[in-house]
């Protein structure tokens, strides 16, 4: 079965945000197929390359990409949420004029038509926070 | 044939950029002719209340989102009865301008005849 996955969860704050990543782990170990991550709201944060967390925490970005390497996952930050919330690209923040950029390797901003698109193309899609 | 997709509005308007950023994506999807349905249950029904004046906590409204629905192909909107009645509300209490809001009582039928549902 084909999913795709809209998280609305900053990492670290609500469980949601983890358990995104570990029900994506779960349907892929399954054999389905996951067409796309969509992060929206505060789920763009997943997407920010300067998470530290305590090294006895677990490390939400590092597992995200190395999903994504493992299974060239498309993970998807809502341009719009990310600029609101400070997740620019290195294009993005030479656009808008801001002193750093930060979305991580594996991640790629775009437009809500990916949203819209994950649904028309998915059997299912399966919301985590909000 | 395309997939019928609903999208869920439960947040009140201000308290949750949820609200806000849900009535985006449905215009998003209009925009890109994946026109969803809409269904305001919970505190959702709150963003249908008339005058509304955010600019005391320094918003924007959200009225002008709920008035452009219609210009985006969204004629009709569903609003759950029992959100409203457990709220105080009932239909003549809501804006209008803005989609033509329909009553719907049994909400998890309704729910259950569409492919996707986007949860905001």
């Amino acid at each position: 079965m084909k999913f795709s996955l809209a998280v609305y969860s900053a990492p670290h704050s609500s469980q949601s945000a983890a358990s995104a990543l570990r029900f994506a782990r779960a349907l892929l170990a399954e054999g389905h197929e996951l067409h796309r991550v969509f992060f929206y709201c505060d789920g763009v944060h997943n997407g920010s390359a300067l998470a530290a967390p305590p090294q006895d925490e677990p490390d939400l970005l590092g597992a995200w990409q190395a999903l994504q390497a493992e299974h060239g996952l498309d993970l998807v930050v809502c341009i719009a949420a990310a600029q609101r919330r400070g997740v620019l690209s290195e294009s993005e923040a030479r656009r808008l004029e801001r002193p750093a950029a930060n979305l991580a390797e594996g991640f790629e901003l775009a437009g809500l038509g990916q949203l819209a698109d994950a649904v028309a193309q998915s059997d299912r899609l399966v919301t985590f926070g909000g | 044939m395309a997939k019928r997709f609903l999208a869920l509005c439960r947040q009140a308007p201000y308290g949750n950029a949820l609200a806000r950023e849900g009535l985006e994506a449905v215009l998003a999807a209009s925009a890109l002719e994946q026109v969803p349905d809409l269904l305001f249950c919970g505190d959702g029904v709150f963003q249908l209340l008339p005058e509304q004046s955010p600019a005391g906590i320094e918003q924007k409204s959200l009225q002008r989102n709920l008035q452009a629905l219609p210009v985006f192909g969204i004629e009709t909107a569903y609003v759950c009865e029992r959100s409203l009645a457990q709220r105080g509300l009932d239909l003549g209490m809501l804006a209008s301008g803005g989609p033509e809001l329909r009553p719907v009582s049994d909400t998890g039928k309704l729910i259950a005849g569409y492919h996707s549902v986007l949860n905001f």
